[in-house]
């Protein structure tokens, strides 16, 4: 079964003649272990489809179900229960609270959900230490660079074990070297923990570690691509590639 | 919860300076209503327990409802022989205020509980333990038992002479004995014969107390016993001591519902600079609230994670509170007792009542919750999406129509209800004036702050500076609005309390010059609060007269009377009513009252008749609902009377007491009273005042317990112990004003936390730190012209709306006077708070490194 | 062209015979599967330097095999080096068989433009994610310079999205323009007059 399934799904802001379609009747499944790229220009429903995707928003038409729940049939409070349990946010501003430390911002989740909390502190130490942190667990997020803030935002969004994480522009306030690490991880949550990444981002290069890259236009797919790695012809592209450059 | 507690205590010390500011507000707001809640039943406690005896130590205790003496013969008698009655004894016990420095310079002493007593049945009733000497004997004469620390406090002992004002002049009676002091602390204890006590008073076969040991020790017999002693005497008495407040309750109430209202005042302010504080917290929070929320949060831990912050603070600040108000109370008990001890002979000790601590729980932590609960529903109405905005993004403020539109109503209805001349629409509308006033503050705003920045303009003529200022202001009407409020509501008590206070001075003084006009006063050591004051009888009168150069004597008689439930309408207990005897025929020749129903004329002619007729002051007739022609039941020593009313008016040392004037004939007939405790003398045509004065202080001599004073001396003194009083009410004026510096101080530096991009930007561009300074002083400078504005508006309507209360509730008449100090004050302290709120916060945008404000999030 | 720059860079290093200049070479460009040099050309390549001067016999080497002849830079050598380090790369994009591909389609309508650029886009893509997966295989640690050398092909391959972009976003313009046709030119002998 899908992990997700968004049948006719659109979104319209404003009424009359201000009314925008910022999403016309997207069909869209995606399954565990995939890596989704959304791209297209801006303004084409990228965001408004990862809004749409993770409960943060209703749809002007159609239907969203994660896990087989249709979000339509939801209350809010569910559907926070929800994202809560199983779907991971990372967010380009990273939205730490400034406040808290890295375990706790990593915590944030579990502790909303009433967890234990020597329990929720085990599984941040854990995490954090996954992504790289494990010299940082104490710190605030003004004493973390941009990129070491992002990887406690992902170890936030991974510290429930969804089965779903939505990243909209990820590495939108990275440095290069930075954005790859970031999507780097990103890519590992989905091939080696078989989670399903949905990530919205304008950046080709950060959109090419995906293994299927969605293209939004207008509010419409026009696009679907499936990159699966053809080991063969590789090797054969690259040196052709060299031999075009030089 | 734990989560929210977090939470609530990280955010609230990432921001120590606003956290402490704001947290201040609900401290100042709960030190008042605690501290107040502990000097006024202080100051009761200790004025009760100065007038009534101890009791408990017998089974029974029996005195009149009035606490004033009766035959013995006709009750003790008629009891004596009920079954069931073991001992029984009746004595006769007075509270005797001394003259000041009465046993030497600062003696402690200021008042005695002189007893009567029988010798040969009293120690089977009481067990006395004598630790010197021997206890009373039949035959005694003037030897008296006294209590050890009494002893001590005069350093008298065994065989020394203690000296007594009574109403025959001073008498000395030999110590024959100690006993213990008494485990209440109140008036030390004298014991004489009740022989000898009768003879000193005057009151021969009179008792005041009858005290009796019953038989049985089960608790319906002796509730029968009880009942068939109740029947026998009737309901005059009263069972298990004196129940009966004291007149001065009445009084004390009016003032406890005054301080109150300053710490309501206070709390309100307080709860104004939390919401506003909220407000921006929500603002400031958007995003990471919307994090929450798209991580999450349910709407209900978004709402209960500002709560719990609002709970926090509201716990840390009643507490703080709590601990200043108690300290408060303490000094006001310190600093207010050499004041209530020389007026009314009263010595206090604080009292903090369960109840007290409640109520301050209650209020400071209930109106921090109630002022973070709208802020609360709005962050919990903050939908996720909000976290993927770009941080920042400062959320405009409309002003609702709606809320403008309900305040014109609401200051429409108030001045409606201050026409009608109804006290109770009168303060109603005070009420909803200053809430119309604080809904209308946000469309105020914007002309207000033109016109005031137009007036800055010229101040700061280049720049800018106030331009940038205004349009601040105009940007956030709202929150502006809450800060001018907050300024407002203390200034509007400055101006309305000083209102008050000027049109109330004024009106006393100008009653006082009419009643205490006289060239001459005898005064007794406690003034209006009689019940302690030990009196002279006519002989004193006699001589004074007899004193060549003395043309009118009037003397005043007092006896302490209650209105039986049955006599008013609208109250249900017992009413205490002071009974003051006067002379018809020389009082207005000396004095003269105020009178609201009914002349002077045909008063005192009717008084002068000999009839049962008197005349109710003002607050009496309030309380009871009395008009002229009424006829009302007085409780007397010789049992109820009838009173017909002939006038209702009263003179200035009583106006705050229930007071009821008789004729002095009728007071010896009915009251068995015949005692003088005031007089005022007037001077014969010619006659040398100095030489007077030096003749009648010789008579006086023997009396210590009054005092000689001159009529214009006593005017001063008394105008000075008013003012005296009111620097109380100037000390809690200042306390009120502090939480608006709070909350401008407040709201600027939360201004300036939320543009410190901004401030960066004019700072990159090219502001110096001068005119970044100048902006925030002149922002401040615009919110305390807007706060002062409105104060000054509605404190004159407050004060207007005092006036005509106290006029409207029948206490007495008062002519307004408007407070021109009082404005001016406000303005001054406005404008100054102004500034220095800004001080701190306008040193802080100054000092911003450009860069780092740049970086700001 | 540049293979022959490249040779006398590797001599200038250190003279060596044919065979270690090819091992040397594919060293430097990360194998075989990047650029692939045959023997011949390696060969032909000396041989042509010999002759210009530039390249000098520097010894013979012989193990067990048959004798090996060692090459060495000599000073025309170096100086053609110098004067190959000193001057720009020519980028050589112009001839763009995409380019071709569009304007055929637009001209011809056989072909949906949108389509194509789609297409395009797909392929693109697909060696893009192909080349960021063979970099995230590498170890920076040791192999750095073929990381960057990966990283130029990915950057070129982003060029040419961001280029496929901006023609997607004004397609339509285009197709409102008049195509580029060649200057008409009567056909064979002008006609009488």
């Amino acid at each position: 079964m899908s992990l997700i399934q968004a049948e006719n799904l659109t979104k319209v802001y404003g009424t009359g003649n201000t009314a925008v379609v910022a999403l016309d009747h997207v069909q869209l499944t995606v399954n565990p272990g995939d890596f989704v790229a959304v791209m297209g220009p801006s303004g084409c429903g990228k965001s408004t489809l990862l809004h749409l995707l993770g409960g943060l928003d209703r749809p002007t038409e159609g239907a969203v179900s994660i896990d087989g729940q249709a979000l339509a049939a939801m209350s809010d409070d569910a559907v926070t229960e929800l994202r809560r349990r199983k779907i991971g946010f990372v967010f380009q501003f990273f939205n730490l609270i400034p406040i808290l430390t890295s375990i706790e911002n990593a915590s944030l989740p579990l502790l909303l959900d009433g967890k234990n909390a020597a329990d929720i502190k085990q599984k941040a130490v854990e995490l954090l230490t996954k992504v790289g942190l494990g010299q940082r667990l104490d710190s605030r997020p003004n004493q973390l660079s941009a990129g070491q803030q992002q990887r406690v935002a992902i170890a936030r969004a991974l510290i429930t074990e969804p089965i779903l994480v939505l990243a909209d522009e990820p590495t939108g306030n990275l440095d290069t070297r930075s954005s790859d690490e970031i999507v780097d991880l990103l890519k590992q949550v989905a091939k080696a923990w078989g989670r399903a990444v949905v990530m919205v981002t304008h950046d080709p290069r950060i959109a090419a570690y995906a293994d299927r890259i969605i293209f939004l236009k207008d509010g419409k797919i026009v696009n679907d691509a499936h990159l699966e790695a053809k080991r063969t012809d590789n090797a054969e592209m690259v040196s052709h590639m060299m031999r075009t450059i030089a | 919860m734990k989560f929210q507690l977090t939470l609530a205590a990280r955010y609230l010390s990432g921001r120590k300076l606003r956290t402490f500011l704001t947290t201040l507000a609900i401290v100042i707001g709960v030190m008042i209503i605690f501290g107040m809640g502990i000097y006024l039943p202080s100051f009761m406690d200790a004025f009760n327990k100065s007038l009534l005896s101890a009791s408990g130590q017998t089974d029974v205790m029996i005195t009149l409802k009035t606490g004033e003496a009766f035959s013995a013969s006709s009750t003790l008698n008629r009891i004596k022989r009920i079954k069931g009655i073991e001992t029984i004894a009746g004595s006769l016990e007075r509270t005797i205020n001394l003259p000041p420095d009465f046993y030497g310079k600062d003696s402690p002493v200021s008042a005695l509980t002189l007893t009567g007593v029988d010798p040969s049945v009293a120690p089977k009733l009481h067990d006395y333990r004598l630790t010197q000497g021997r206890f009373l004997e039949r035959g005694d004469g003037k030897v008296a038992v006294i209590s050890e620390r009494l002893a001590d406090e005069i350093g008298l002992h065994v065989d020394d002479t203690l000296k007594l004002p009574t109403p025959e002049g001073v008498v000395k009676l030999t110590i024959v004995g100690l006993v213990p002091g008494r485990t209440l602390i109140g008036n030390e204890q004298v014991l004489v014969t009740l022989t000898e006590a009768q003879k000193l008073f005057d009151m021969s076969g009179r008792i005041s107390v009858i005290e009796a040991n019953l038989t049985s020790q089960d608790e319906a017999e002796r509730d029968a016993i009880i009942n068939t002693i109740k029947t026998q005497l009737g309901d005059t008495y009263a069972f298990g001591g004196l129940t009966s407040g004291s007149e001065f309750a009445g009084a004390m109430q009016l003032g406890q519902v005054v301080f109150n209202m300053f710490g309501v005042f206070a709390l309100a302010m307080g709860g104004f600079i939390i919401f506003n504080t909220f407000r921006t917290i929500v603002a400031e929070r958007r995003n990471d609230i919307g994090m929450l929320r798209a991580v999450g949060a349910s709407r209900k831990t978004i709402l209960s994670l500002v709560l719990t912050e609002g709970l926090v603070q509201g716990i840390v600040g009643t507490a703080i509170g709590l601990g200043l108000g108690y300290l408060l109370g303490v000094a006001m008990i310190a600093g207010a007792g050499s004041i209530t001890k020389s007026l009314m002979n009263i010595e206090m000790e604080v009292v903090v009542e369960p109840l007290l601590i409640v109520v301050s729980i209650t209020l400071g932590v209930g109106v921090t919750l109630f002022a973070s609960l709208l802020p609360a529903w709005n962050a919990s109405r903050v939908t996720p999406m909000e976290v993927l905005r770009p941080s920042s993004g400062q959320v405009i403020q409309h002003i609702s129509r709606l809320a403008t539109i309900v305040g014109v109503v609401m200051i429409g209805m108030a001045i409606a209800g201050l026409l009608t001349g109804v006290f109770a629409f009168v303060a109603l509308g005070g009420v909803m004036f200053l809430i119309g006033l604080v809904l209308v503050a946000p469309a105020l705003v914007k002309p207000i702050a033109n016109i005031f920045g137009a007036l800055l303009a010229m101040i700061f003529a280049r720049g800018g500076t106030s331009l940038l200022a205004e349009g601040n202001l105009t940007r956030q009407p709202a929150r502006a609005a809450i800060t001018a409020s907050a300024t407002m509501i203390g200034l509007a008590i400055i101006v309305g309390a000083g209102g008050m206070m000027f049109s109330t001075v004024g009106t006393v003084m100008d009653m006082f010059g009419k009643s205490m006009g006289s060239d001459f006063l005898l005064i007794p050591p406690s003034v209006a609060v009689w019940k302690g004051d030990v009196g002279a009888s006519a002989t004193l009168k006699a001589r004074i007269n007899a004193v060549p150069g003395v043309g009118v004597v009037s003397s005043l008689r007092y006896a302490q009377s209650t209105l039986p439930p049955s006599a008013q309408t609208g109250s249900k207990g017992e009413t205490v009513v002071s009974v003051l005897g006067i002379n018809p025929v020389e009082f207005p020749q000396i004095s003269s009252m105020d009178f609201r129903q009914g002349n002077a004329q045909d008063a005192f002619n009717a008084l002068a008749a000999n009839d049962r007729n008197v005349i109710v002051n003002g607050i009496l007739a309030t309380a009871a609902n009395l008009n002229v022609g009424d006829v009302i039941p007085l409780v007397t020593p010789t049992g109820i009377k009838n009173y017909r009313i002939v006038a209702i008016g009263g003179e200035v040392l009583s106006m705050k007491i229930n007071t009821a004037y008789i004729s002095q004939a009728s007071m010896k007939s009915d009251f068995r009273k015949s005692e003088d405790i005031f007089y005022q003398v007037n001077l014969a045509p010619g006659a040398d005042p100095s030489t007077v004065e030096q003749r009648l202080s010789k008579v006086v001599e023997n009396y210590p317990q009054f005092r000689l004073v001159a009529g214009h001396d006593y005017t001063a003194e008394f105008r000075q112990q008013y003012n005296a009083i009111f620097g109380g009410f100037y000390v809690l004026l200042a306390l009120l004003a502090f939480p608006s510096l709070i909350a401008i101080l407040n709201t600027l530096a939360i201004g300036v936390i939320e543009r410190t991009r901004e401030i960066g930007m004019l700072r990159a561009i090219g502001a110096t730190r001068r005119q970044v300074w100048k902006t925030i002083v002149a922002e401040a400078l615009l919110l305390a012209s807007l706060g002062t504005a409105f104060g000054i508006f509605a404190g004159l309507y407050l004060s207007y709306v005092f006036v005509q209360g106290m006029s409207a509730s029948g206490i007495f008449k008062v002519a307004y006077t408007f407070p021109l100090a009082g404005v001016l004050a406000a303005i001054a302290v406005g404008l100054l708070f102004g500034v220095l709120a800004a001080l701190l916060p306008a040193r802080q945008a100054a000092s911003m490194e450009i860069v780092q404000a740049l970086r700001y999030e | 062209m540049s293979v022959r720059h490249a040779m006398l860079g590797l001599l200038a290093q250190n003279p060596r015979h044919g065979y270690e200049l090819r091992a040397a070479f594919h060293a430097l460009v990360g194998g075989k599967k990047n650029w692939d040099v045959k023997p011949a050309q390696i060969y032909t390549t000396l041989t042509r330097l010999e002759q210009g001067g530039f390249v000098a016999e520097d010894g013979i080497e012989q193990d067990s095999g048959p004798e090996k002849r060692i090459y060495g830079i000599t000073l025309a050598g170096r100086e053609l080096l110098a004067e190959w380090f000193a001057c720009g790369v020519e980028p050589g994009h112009q001839q763009d068989e995409f380019f071709l591909k569009l304007m055929i389609g637009l001209a011809s309508g056989v072909a949906d433009p949108y389509q194509l650029i789609q297409n395009q886009r797909t392929h693109l893509f697909q060696k893009l994610h192909d080349i960021t997966k063979q970099r995230s295989n590498i170890d920076p640690g040791r192999e750095l310079a073929m990381i960057f050398l990966l990283d130029k092909a990915a950057m070129h391959l982003e060029a040419d999205l961001r280029w496929l972009d901006m023609i997607e976003g004004r397609l339509d313009e285009i197709k409102r323009q008049p195509l580029p046709e060649p200057e008409s030119k009567p056909r064979g002998r002008p006609r009488k007059t």
